[in-house]
Protein backbone atom coordinates (compact mmCIF):
# COMPACT_ATOMS: atom_id res chain seq x y z
CA UNK A 1 0.00 0.00 0.00
CA UNK A 2 1.23 3.43 -0.63
CA UNK A 3 2.47 5.54 2.22
CA UNK A 4 -0.02 8.35 1.77
CA UNK A 5 -2.94 6.01 2.15
CA UNK A 6 -1.49 4.55 5.35
CA UNK A 7 -0.96 8.02 6.76
CA UNK A 8 -4.49 8.94 5.84
CA UNK A 9 -5.92 5.90 7.58
CA UNK A 10 -3.82 6.54 10.66
CA UNK A 11 -5.10 10.09 10.66
CA UNK A 12 -8.71 8.92 10.56
CA UNK A 13 -8.13 6.45 13.38
CA UNK A 14 -6.60 9.17 15.53
CA UNK A 15 -9.46 11.52 14.74
CA UNK A 16 -12.00 8.82 15.55
CA UNK A 17 -10.38 7.90 18.88
CA UNK A 18 -10.04 11.45 20.12
CA UNK A 19 -13.57 12.36 19.07
CA UNK A 20 -14.83 9.26 20.86
CA UNK A 21 -12.93 10.20 24.02
CA UNK A 22 -14.28 13.74 23.92
CA UNK A 23 -17.80 12.39 23.37
CA UNK A 24 -17.53 10.06 26.36
CA UNK A 25 -16.52 13.00 28.53
CA UNK A 26 -19.31 15.23 27.29
CA UNK A 27 -21.95 12.50 27.44
CA UNK A 28 -20.97 11.64 31.02
CA UNK A 29 -21.16 15.28 32.05
CA UNK A 30 -24.59 15.65 30.50
CA UNK A 31 -25.73 12.36 32.02
CA UNK A 32 -24.76 13.66 35.46
CA UNK A 33 -26.46 16.99 34.86
CA UNK A 34 -29.54 15.26 33.47
CA UNK A 35 -29.83 12.94 36.45
CA UNK A 36 -29.27 15.77 38.95
CA UNK A 37 -31.82 18.01 37.25
CA UNK A 38 -34.48 15.33 36.78
CA UNK A 39 -34.23 13.88 40.27
CA UNK A 40 -33.62 17.27 41.84
CA UNK A 41 -36.69 18.95 40.41
CA UNK A 42 -38.93 16.41 42.19
CA UNK A 43 -37.88 17.47 45.64
CA UNK A 44 -37.44 21.10 44.77
CA UNK A 45 -40.01 23.21 46.57
CA UNK A 46 -40.12 26.11 48.96
CA UNK A 47 -39.99 23.80 52.00
CA UNK A 48 -36.44 22.91 51.04
CA UNK A 49 -35.34 26.43 51.92
CA UNK A 50 -37.66 27.35 54.80
CA UNK A 51 -37.94 24.14 56.83
CA UNK A 52 -35.39 22.25 58.86
CA UNK A 53 -34.94 18.53 59.11
CA UNK A 54 -38.08 16.54 59.88
CA UNK A 55 -37.72 13.00 61.27
CA UNK A 56 -37.67 10.82 58.23
CA UNK A 57 -40.06 8.14 59.53
CA UNK A 58 -42.85 10.74 59.87
CA UNK A 59 -42.77 11.14 56.11
CA UNK A 60 -43.36 14.83 56.84
CA UNK A 61 -42.00 17.29 54.32
CA UNK A 62 -38.94 18.66 56.02
CA UNK A 63 -36.36 20.94 54.44
CA UNK A 64 -32.68 21.72 54.47
CA UNK A 65 -32.75 25.32 55.73
CA UNK A 66 -30.43 24.34 58.58
CA UNK A 67 -27.97 22.92 56.09
CA UNK A 68 -28.10 25.88 53.70
CA UNK A 69 -27.53 28.30 56.55
CA UNK A 70 -24.87 26.13 58.17
CA UNK A 71 -23.03 25.83 54.87
CA UNK A 72 -23.23 29.57 54.36
CA UNK A 73 -21.99 30.23 57.88
CA UNK A 74 -19.00 27.92 57.53
CA UNK A 75 -18.16 29.15 54.04
CA UNK A 76 -18.39 32.82 55.03
CA UNK A 77 -16.20 32.37 58.09
CA UNK A 78 -13.69 30.31 56.10
CA UNK A 79 -13.63 33.10 53.49
CA UNK A 80 -13.19 35.82 56.11
CA UNK A 81 -10.15 33.96 57.44
CA UNK A 82 -8.79 32.63 54.17
CA UNK A 83 -9.21 35.47 51.66
CA UNK A 84 -7.14 38.14 53.46
CA UNK A 85 -4.36 35.65 54.25
CA UNK A 86 -4.41 34.33 50.69
CA UNK A 87 -4.30 37.79 49.11
CA UNK A 88 -1.55 39.04 51.41
CA UNK A 89 0.41 35.86 50.71
CA UNK A 90 -0.02 36.40 46.97
CA UNK A 91 1.19 39.99 47.32
CA UNK A 92 4.24 38.76 49.19
CA UNK A 93 5.04 36.18 46.50
CA UNK A 94 4.61 38.55 43.58
CA UNK A 95 5.89 41.86 44.95
CA UNK A 96 8.43 41.08 47.63
CA UNK A 97 9.69 37.58 46.90
CA UNK A 98 9.65 37.57 43.10
CA UNK A 99 12.69 35.88 41.59
CA UNK A 100 13.91 34.74 45.00
CA UNK A 101 14.46 31.18 46.16
CA UNK A 102 12.07 31.67 49.08
CA UNK A 103 9.39 32.93 46.71
CA UNK A 104 9.72 30.04 44.30
CA UNK A 105 9.76 27.56 47.19
CA UNK A 106 6.61 28.98 48.76
CA UNK A 107 4.91 29.12 45.37
CA UNK A 108 5.51 25.45 44.69
CA UNK A 109 4.53 24.62 48.26
CA UNK A 110 1.19 26.34 47.62
CA UNK A 111 0.82 24.34 44.41
CA UNK A 112 1.44 21.13 46.31
CA UNK A 113 -1.12 22.07 48.98
CA UNK A 114 -3.69 22.74 46.27
CA UNK A 115 -3.35 19.17 45.09
CA UNK A 116 -3.53 17.54 48.54
CA UNK A 117 -6.74 15.50 48.77
CA UNK A 118 -9.08 17.56 50.90
CA UNK A 119 -9.91 14.61 53.12
CA UNK A 120 -6.34 14.77 54.40
CA UNK A 121 -6.82 18.41 55.30
CA UNK A 122 -10.00 17.38 57.14
CA UNK A 123 -8.10 14.72 59.06
CA UNK A 124 -5.38 17.18 59.95
CA UNK A 125 -7.85 19.76 61.29
CA UNK A 126 -9.62 16.94 63.12
CA UNK A 127 -6.42 16.13 64.96
CA UNK A 128 -5.81 19.72 66.08
CA UNK A 129 -9.28 21.28 66.45
CA UNK A 130 -11.67 18.38 67.06
CA UNK A 131 -9.83 15.69 69.03
CA UNK A 132 -8.41 18.07 71.66
CA UNK A 133 -11.89 19.59 72.24
CA UNK A 134 -13.60 16.24 72.26
CA UNK A 135 -16.41 17.13 69.84
CA UNK A 136 -17.07 18.27 66.28
CA UNK A 137 -17.48 22.01 65.86
CA UNK A 138 -18.16 24.67 63.26
CA UNK A 139 -14.81 26.40 63.72
CA UNK A 140 -12.99 23.25 62.71
CA UNK A 141 -15.07 23.09 59.53
CA UNK A 142 -14.34 26.71 58.72
CA UNK A 143 -10.65 26.17 59.44
CA UNK A 144 -10.50 23.16 57.12
CA UNK A 145 -12.14 25.12 54.30
CA UNK A 146 -9.83 28.09 54.97
CA UNK A 147 -6.81 25.81 54.66
CA UNK A 148 -8.09 24.71 51.24
CA UNK A 149 -8.88 28.29 50.24
CA UNK A 150 -5.61 29.99 51.19
CA UNK A 151 -3.20 28.41 48.69
CA UNK A 152 -5.69 28.80 45.83
CA UNK A 153 -6.26 32.49 46.54
CA UNK A 154 -2.53 32.97 47.11
CA UNK A 155 -1.55 31.53 43.74
CA UNK A 156 -4.29 33.22 41.72
CA UNK A 157 -3.44 36.54 43.36
CA UNK A 158 0.23 36.02 42.61
CA UNK A 159 -0.48 35.20 38.98
CA UNK A 160 -2.81 38.19 38.57
CA UNK A 161 -0.26 40.57 40.06
CA UNK A 162 2.54 39.17 37.91
CA UNK A 163 0.57 40.07 34.80
CA UNK A 164 0.93 43.76 35.66
CA UNK A 165 4.00 45.07 33.80
CA UNK A 166 6.97 45.99 35.95
CA UNK A 167 7.24 49.27 34.13
CA UNK A 168 3.99 50.40 35.75
CA UNK A 169 5.48 49.81 39.19
CA UNK A 170 8.67 51.57 38.11
CA UNK A 171 6.66 54.55 36.85
CA UNK A 172 5.01 54.88 40.25
CA UNK A 173 8.29 54.44 42.11
CA UNK A 174 9.90 57.03 39.83
CA UNK A 175 7.44 59.59 41.18
CA UNK A 176 8.79 58.95 44.67
CA UNK A 177 5.97 56.62 45.71
CA UNK A 178 6.84 54.25 48.55
CA UNK A 179 6.55 50.54 47.67
CA UNK A 180 3.52 49.82 49.87
CA UNK A 181 1.60 52.64 48.17
CA UNK A 182 2.63 51.39 44.73
CA UNK A 183 1.17 48.00 45.64
CA UNK A 184 -1.99 49.49 47.17
CA UNK A 185 -2.80 52.19 44.59
CA UNK A 186 -1.42 50.81 41.36
CA UNK A 187 -0.69 47.10 41.33
CA UNK A 188 -3.71 45.76 43.20
CA UNK A 189 -6.02 48.15 41.43
CA UNK A 190 -4.79 46.98 38.03
CA UNK A 191 -5.15 43.34 39.01
CA UNK A 192 -8.49 43.68 40.78
CA UNK A 193 -10.58 41.75 38.23
CA UNK A 194 -8.10 38.88 38.26
CA UNK A 195 -7.92 38.75 42.04
CA UNK A 196 -11.69 38.96 42.35
CA UNK A 197 -12.19 36.16 39.85
CA UNK A 198 -9.64 33.93 41.58
CA UNK A 199 -11.19 34.55 44.97
CA UNK A 200 -14.67 33.80 43.69
CA UNK A 201 -13.62 30.58 41.99
CA UNK A 202 -11.89 29.52 45.20
CA UNK A 203 -14.97 30.29 47.30
CA UNK A 204 -17.18 28.39 44.85
CA UNK A 205 -14.74 25.53 45.16
CA UNK A 206 -14.87 25.31 48.97
CA UNK A 207 -18.64 25.73 48.91
CA UNK A 208 -18.83 22.32 47.27
CA UNK A 209 -16.48 20.45 49.62
CA UNK A 210 -17.77 17.48 51.62
CA UNK A 211 -14.86 15.43 52.81
CA UNK A 212 -13.13 18.01 55.02
CA UNK A 213 -16.43 18.82 56.77
CA UNK A 214 -17.21 15.20 57.67
CA UNK A 215 -14.42 15.16 60.27
CA UNK A 216 -14.76 18.72 61.44
CA UNK A 217 -18.10 20.52 61.57
CA UNK A 218 -19.82 17.18 60.95
CA UNK A 219 -23.57 17.70 60.87
CA UNK A 220 -26.49 18.92 62.89
CA UNK A 221 -30.15 18.17 62.36
CA UNK A 222 -31.34 21.50 63.69
CA UNK A 223 -30.59 25.07 62.76
CA UNK A 224 -27.59 26.21 64.78
CA UNK A 225 -25.45 29.32 64.74
CA UNK A 226 -23.17 28.07 67.47
CA UNK A 227 -19.78 27.55 65.91
CA UNK A 228 -18.60 25.70 69.01
CA UNK A 229 -21.04 22.92 68.22
CA UNK A 230 -21.47 20.74 65.14
CA UNK A 231 -22.94 22.74 62.26
CA UNK A 232 -24.98 21.32 59.41
CA UNK A 233 -23.78 21.72 55.84
CA UNK A 234 -25.39 20.99 52.51
CA UNK A 235 -22.73 18.69 51.28
CA UNK A 236 -22.65 16.53 54.40
CA UNK A 237 -26.45 16.52 54.47
CA UNK A 238 -26.54 15.35 50.88
CA UNK A 239 -24.16 12.58 51.85
CA UNK A 240 -26.26 11.46 54.84
CA UNK A 241 -29.63 11.88 53.15
CA UNK A 242 -28.65 10.21 49.93
CA UNK A 243 -27.30 7.19 51.74
CA UNK A 244 -30.38 6.89 53.97
CA UNK A 245 -33.28 4.51 53.29
CA UNK A 246 -36.04 7.11 53.24
CA UNK A 247 -37.65 8.19 50.00
CA UNK A 248 -38.31 11.77 51.11
CA UNK A 249 -34.73 12.23 52.37
CA UNK A 250 -33.26 10.91 49.16
CA UNK A 251 -35.47 13.27 47.21
CA UNK A 252 -34.29 16.20 49.39
CA UNK A 253 -30.69 15.19 48.78
CA UNK A 254 -31.25 15.35 45.04
CA UNK A 255 -32.89 18.75 45.34
CA UNK A 256 -29.97 20.04 47.40
CA UNK A 257 -27.52 18.57 44.88
CA UNK A 258 -29.35 20.43 42.14
CA UNK A 259 -29.19 23.73 44.02
CA UNK A 260 -25.47 23.40 44.71
CA UNK A 261 -24.68 22.30 41.14
CA UNK A 262 -26.61 25.18 39.61
CA UNK A 263 -24.91 27.61 42.01
CA UNK A 264 -21.41 26.41 41.17
CA UNK A 265 -22.17 26.20 37.44
CA UNK A 266 -23.51 29.73 37.27
CA UNK A 267 -20.67 31.25 39.30
CA UNK A 268 -18.14 29.49 37.10
CA UNK A 269 -19.75 30.59 33.86
CA UNK A 270 -20.05 34.21 34.98
CA UNK A 271 -16.48 34.33 36.28
CA UNK A 272 -14.98 32.65 33.22
CA UNK A 273 -16.84 35.22 31.12
CA UNK A 274 -15.33 38.06 33.17
CA UNK A 275 -11.86 36.54 32.77
CA UNK A 276 -12.28 36.20 29.01
CA UNK A 277 -13.27 39.85 28.65
CA UNK A 278 -10.26 40.93 30.61
CA UNK A 279 -7.70 39.06 28.53
CA UNK A 280 -8.73 40.55 25.20
CA UNK B 1 29.79 84.99 25.59
CA UNK B 2 27.55 83.57 28.26
CA UNK B 3 28.17 80.11 26.82
CA UNK B 4 31.23 79.90 28.98
CA UNK B 5 29.41 80.26 32.27
CA UNK B 6 27.75 76.87 32.23
CA UNK B 7 26.03 75.68 35.31
CA UNK B 8 26.28 72.01 36.14
CA UNK B 9 23.13 70.24 37.32
CA UNK B 10 24.60 66.76 37.69
CA UNK B 11 28.20 65.59 37.85
CA UNK B 12 28.92 61.96 37.17
CA UNK B 13 32.36 61.14 38.55
CA UNK B 14 34.14 57.96 37.56
CA UNK B 15 30.98 55.93 37.98
CA UNK B 16 30.71 52.23 37.24
CA UNK B 17 27.62 50.09 37.44
CA UNK B 18 27.20 46.34 37.79
CA UNK B 19 24.26 44.04 37.13
CA UNK B 20 25.52 41.38 39.50
CA UNK B 21 28.90 40.45 38.01
CA UNK B 22 28.30 42.18 34.68
CA UNK B 23 29.89 45.60 34.45
CA UNK B 24 27.41 47.57 32.34
CA UNK B 25 28.95 51.03 32.86
CA UNK B 26 32.70 51.58 33.00
CA UNK B 27 34.17 54.67 34.68
CA UNK B 28 31.66 57.10 33.27
CA UNK B 29 32.42 60.77 33.80
CA UNK B 30 29.91 63.35 32.58
CA UNK B 31 28.65 66.81 33.42
CA UNK B 32 24.99 67.41 32.74
CA UNK B 33 24.31 71.09 32.12
CA UNK B 34 21.51 72.81 33.93
CA UNK B 35 18.24 73.52 32.08
CA UNK B 36 19.57 72.10 28.83
CA UNK B 37 18.60 69.00 26.87
CA UNK B 38 21.29 66.33 26.77
CA UNK B 39 20.92 63.34 24.44
CA UNK B 40 22.46 59.95 25.15
CA UNK B 41 23.15 58.10 21.91
CA UNK B 42 24.96 54.91 21.01
CA UNK B 43 24.34 51.42 19.64
CA UNK B 44 21.78 49.18 21.29
CA UNK B 45 23.10 47.60 24.49
CA UNK B 46 25.81 50.22 25.07
CA UNK B 47 24.35 51.24 28.43
CA UNK B 48 22.20 54.32 27.75
CA UNK B 49 19.21 53.08 29.72
CA UNK B 50 21.47 51.77 32.43
CA UNK B 51 23.08 55.19 32.86
CA UNK B 52 19.74 57.00 32.85
CA UNK B 53 18.36 54.73 35.55
CA UNK B 54 21.30 55.53 37.82
CA UNK B 55 20.11 59.12 38.18
CA UNK B 56 16.92 58.14 40.00
CA UNK B 57 18.38 54.98 41.51
CA UNK B 58 15.81 52.82 39.70
CA UNK B 59 18.34 50.00 39.79
CA UNK B 60 17.83 49.71 43.55
CA UNK B 61 14.60 47.87 42.86
CA UNK B 62 16.48 44.76 41.78
CA UNK B 63 18.83 42.64 43.84
CA UNK B 64 22.50 42.39 43.07
CA UNK B 65 22.87 45.76 41.33
CA UNK B 66 25.83 47.82 42.48
CA UNK B 67 27.28 51.26 41.83
CA UNK B 68 30.78 52.63 42.37
CA UNK B 69 31.97 56.21 41.97
CA UNK B 70 29.81 59.28 42.50
CA UNK B 71 26.92 61.20 41.03
CA UNK B 72 26.79 64.70 42.52
CA UNK B 73 23.41 66.43 42.51
CA UNK B 74 22.56 69.35 44.81
CA UNK B 75 25.93 68.96 46.56
CA UNK B 76 25.21 65.38 47.50
CA UNK B 77 26.39 62.05 46.20
CA UNK B 78 23.08 60.50 45.21
CA UNK B 79 24.66 57.04 45.10
CA UNK B 80 25.10 57.31 48.86
CA UNK B 81 23.16 54.56 50.63
CA UNK B 82 21.71 56.97 53.20
CA UNK B 83 20.18 59.36 50.73
CA UNK B 84 16.41 59.98 50.80
CA UNK B 85 15.36 58.20 47.61
CA UNK B 86 11.80 59.48 47.73
CA UNK B 87 13.08 63.05 47.78
CA UNK B 88 15.56 62.28 45.00
CA UNK B 89 12.77 60.92 42.81
CA UNK B 90 10.64 64.00 43.43
CA UNK B 91 13.58 66.10 42.21
CA UNK B 92 14.45 63.83 39.29
CA UNK B 93 11.43 62.51 37.39
CA UNK B 94 11.28 59.93 34.62
CA UNK B 95 9.26 59.29 31.46
CA UNK B 96 9.38 55.74 30.11
CA UNK B 97 9.45 54.23 26.65
CA UNK B 98 5.92 52.88 26.79
CA UNK B 99 3.20 55.12 28.23
CA UNK B 100 2.46 54.08 31.81
CA UNK B 101 -0.89 55.57 32.82
CA UNK B 102 -2.05 54.52 36.29
CA UNK B 103 -5.39 52.70 36.54
CA UNK B 104 -7.26 55.81 37.69
CA UNK B 105 -8.78 58.98 36.27
CA UNK B 106 -6.87 61.48 34.16
CA UNK B 107 -7.08 63.98 37.00
CA UNK B 108 -5.84 61.51 39.62
CA UNK B 109 -2.94 60.52 37.40
CA UNK B 110 -1.64 64.07 37.25
CA UNK B 111 -2.51 64.75 40.89
CA UNK B 112 -0.72 61.59 42.07
CA UNK B 113 2.68 63.16 42.63
CA UNK B 114 1.11 66.30 44.11
CA UNK B 115 -0.82 64.28 46.68
CA UNK B 116 2.39 62.40 47.49
CA UNK B 117 3.93 65.77 48.25
CA UNK B 118 1.14 66.33 50.75
CA UNK B 119 -1.00 68.75 48.76
CA UNK B 120 -4.61 68.03 49.79
CA UNK B 121 -6.41 71.32 49.16
CA UNK B 122 -8.90 70.70 46.34
CA UNK B 123 -8.60 74.11 44.71
CA UNK B 124 -4.83 74.02 44.75
CA UNK B 125 -4.79 70.49 43.33
CA UNK B 126 -7.18 71.49 40.59
CA UNK B 127 -5.26 74.62 39.70
CA UNK B 128 -1.98 72.80 39.51
CA UNK B 129 -3.39 69.92 37.48
CA UNK B 130 -4.94 72.39 35.04
CA UNK B 131 -1.72 74.36 34.80
CA UNK B 132 0.45 71.36 34.05
CA UNK B 133 -2.05 69.87 31.58
CA UNK B 134 -2.04 73.17 29.71
CA UNK B 135 1.73 73.18 29.75
CA UNK B 136 1.67 69.64 28.31
CA UNK B 137 -0.71 70.70 25.52
CA UNK B 138 -3.27 68.20 26.72
CA UNK B 139 -5.80 70.46 28.42
CA UNK B 140 -7.98 71.08 25.37
CA UNK B 141 -8.25 67.38 24.70
CA UNK B 142 -9.10 66.24 28.22
CA UNK B 143 -10.71 69.21 30.02
CA UNK B 144 -14.20 67.74 29.66
CA UNK B 145 -13.26 64.24 30.81
CA UNK B 146 -10.84 64.71 33.68
CA UNK B 147 -12.67 62.13 35.74
CA UNK B 148 -12.68 59.39 33.13
CA UNK B 149 -10.07 56.66 33.07
CA UNK B 150 -6.64 57.49 31.67
CA UNK B 151 -6.66 54.10 29.96
CA UNK B 152 -9.11 55.47 27.39
CA UNK B 153 -6.61 57.96 25.96
CA UNK B 154 -4.64 57.29 22.78
CA UNK B 155 -1.01 56.24 23.07
CA UNK B 156 0.29 59.71 22.27
CA UNK B 157 -2.09 61.33 24.74
CA UNK B 158 -1.11 58.80 27.39
CA UNK B 159 2.55 59.67 26.91
CA UNK B 160 1.82 63.41 27.25
CA UNK B 161 -0.22 62.59 30.34
CA UNK B 162 2.78 60.74 31.77
CA UNK B 163 4.93 63.77 31.04
CA UNK B 164 2.34 66.00 32.74
CA UNK B 165 2.30 63.64 35.73
CA UNK B 166 6.08 63.81 35.93
CA UNK B 167 6.12 67.60 35.65
CA UNK B 168 3.36 68.21 38.21
CA UNK B 169 5.56 67.97 41.33
CA UNK B 170 7.98 70.40 39.64
CA UNK B 171 11.15 68.33 39.36
CA UNK B 172 14.52 69.90 38.55
CA UNK B 173 15.45 67.13 36.16
CA UNK B 174 13.40 64.86 33.88
CA UNK B 175 14.85 61.63 32.45
CA UNK B 176 13.39 60.32 29.17
CA UNK B 177 14.07 56.76 28.00
CA UNK B 178 13.20 56.65 24.29
CA UNK B 179 9.96 58.49 25.02
CA UNK B 180 8.77 58.58 21.42
CA UNK B 181 9.86 55.21 20.09
CA UNK B 182 6.37 53.78 20.62
CA UNK B 183 4.59 56.81 19.14
CA UNK B 184 3.44 57.94 15.70
CA UNK B 185 5.20 60.90 14.02
CA UNK B 186 2.58 63.47 15.04
CA UNK B 187 2.65 62.44 18.70
CA UNK B 188 6.44 62.38 18.52
CA UNK B 189 6.46 65.94 17.25
CA UNK B 190 4.19 67.06 20.08
CA UNK B 191 6.49 65.55 22.71
CA UNK B 192 9.52 67.17 21.07
CA UNK B 193 7.78 70.55 21.03
CA UNK B 194 6.96 70.19 24.71
CA UNK B 195 10.58 69.44 25.47
CA UNK B 196 11.59 72.57 23.59
CA UNK B 197 9.22 74.63 25.70
CA UNK B 198 10.59 73.17 28.91
CA UNK B 199 14.16 73.87 27.91
CA UNK B 200 15.51 76.70 30.00
CA UNK B 201 13.49 75.77 33.04
CA UNK B 202 14.16 72.05 33.45
CA UNK B 203 17.21 69.87 32.91
CA UNK B 204 16.41 67.06 30.53
CA UNK B 205 18.29 63.88 29.70
CA UNK B 206 16.98 61.83 26.81
CA UNK B 207 18.01 58.40 25.59
CA UNK B 208 17.30 58.04 21.91
CA UNK B 209 18.29 55.61 19.19
CA UNK B 210 17.19 58.16 16.64
CA UNK B 211 20.11 60.38 15.69
CA UNK B 212 17.95 62.89 13.84
CA UNK B 213 15.98 63.34 17.02
CA UNK B 214 19.12 63.95 19.04
CA UNK B 215 20.31 66.47 16.45
CA UNK B 216 16.91 68.16 16.32
CA UNK B 217 16.17 68.67 19.95
CA UNK B 218 19.24 68.55 22.11
CA UNK B 219 21.81 71.12 23.20
CA UNK B 220 24.36 68.55 24.20
CA UNK B 221 24.96 65.02 23.00
CA UNK B 222 26.85 62.21 24.67
CA UNK B 223 27.99 59.16 22.72
CA UNK B 224 28.30 55.86 24.54
CA UNK B 225 29.88 52.62 23.43
CA UNK B 226 30.09 49.31 25.30
CA UNK B 227 29.44 50.81 28.69
CA UNK B 228 31.84 53.70 28.24
CA UNK B 229 31.11 57.34 27.66
CA UNK B 230 33.17 58.04 24.58
CA UNK B 231 32.54 61.73 24.08
CA UNK B 232 30.21 64.53 25.12
CA UNK B 233 29.92 67.94 23.50
CA UNK B 234 27.57 70.55 22.06
CA UNK B 235 25.20 68.77 19.67
CA UNK B 236 26.25 70.74 16.56
CA UNK B 237 29.89 69.95 17.19
CA UNK B 238 29.16 66.28 17.85
CA UNK B 239 27.30 65.96 14.58
CA UNK B 240 29.83 67.91 12.50
CA UNK B 241 33.33 67.64 13.97
CA UNK B 242 33.36 64.94 16.65
CA UNK B 243 36.77 64.57 18.27
CA UNK B 244 36.78 60.80 18.40
CA UNK B 245 36.87 58.65 15.32
CA UNK B 246 34.43 56.15 16.81
CA UNK B 247 31.82 58.87 17.27
CA UNK B 248 32.22 59.90 13.68
CA UNK B 249 31.84 56.34 12.48
CA UNK B 250 28.67 55.88 14.50
CA UNK B 251 27.16 59.16 13.40
CA UNK B 252 27.89 58.52 9.75
CA UNK B 253 26.22 55.15 10.07
CA UNK B 254 29.31 52.94 9.73
CA UNK B 255 28.05 50.78 12.61
CA UNK B 256 25.21 50.66 15.08
N1 LIG C 1 18.70 43.67 34.24
C1 LIG C 1 19.84 43.40 33.60
N2 LIG C 1 20.64 42.40 34.03
C2 LIG C 1 21.80 42.12 33.39
N3 LIG C 1 22.25 42.77 32.33
C3 LIG C 1 21.51 43.78 31.84
C4 LIG C 1 20.26 44.14 32.45
N4 LIG C 1 19.73 45.17 31.77
C5 LIG C 1 20.62 45.45 30.77
N5 LIG C 1 21.68 44.62 30.82
C6 LIG C 1 22.85 44.64 29.92
O1 LIG C 1 23.53 45.86 30.11
C7 LIG C 1 23.95 46.38 28.87
C8 LIG C 1 23.39 47.76 28.67
O2 LIG C 1 22.00 47.69 28.53
P1 LIG C 1 21.09 48.96 28.30
O3 LIG C 1 21.49 50.00 29.27
O4 LIG C 1 19.68 48.51 28.35
O5 LIG C 1 21.49 49.39 26.82
P2 LIG C 1 20.83 50.48 25.87
O6 LIG C 1 19.75 51.19 26.61
O7 LIG C 1 21.95 51.36 25.49
O8 LIG C 1 20.31 49.73 24.69
C9 LIG C 1 23.51 45.40 27.81
O9 LIG C 1 24.59 44.56 27.51
C10 LIG C 1 22.43 44.62 28.47
O10 LIG C 1 22.38 43.31 27.98
MG1 LIG D 1 17.58 51.27 26.25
Amino acid sequence: MDLRLIRKIKGYIMLFLSTLAALIGVVLLFAILYKVIMSGLDGLNLNLFIKDEAPAFLQASGGLRHAFIGQLLITVIASLIGIPIGILGGIYLSEYAHNTKTGRFLSSLADVSISIPTIIIGTFIYSILVRPLGHFNGWAGAAALAVILIPIVMRTTEESLKLIPWQLREAALALGTPMYKVIKDIVIKSALTGIFTGVSLAVARIAGETAPLLFTSFSNNTLSFNMNEPVASLTVSIFTYASSAFENWISLAWAAALVITVFILITNIILKQIMKKRSY
Amino acid sequence: MSENIVEKEIEVKDMSFFYGEKEALKNVTLNVEKNKITSLIGPSGCGKTTLLRCFNRMHDLYKGNRYTGEIIFKNQNILDKNIDITKLRTDIGMVFQKPTPFPMSIFDNVAYGLRLKGIKNKTELHNRVEHVLKKSALWNEVADRLSSSAMGLSGGQQQRLCLARTLAPEPDVVLFDEPTSALDPISTKKIEELMQELRGSITMLIVTHNMQQAARISDRTAFMYMGELVEEDATDIMFTYPKKQMTEEYITGKFG
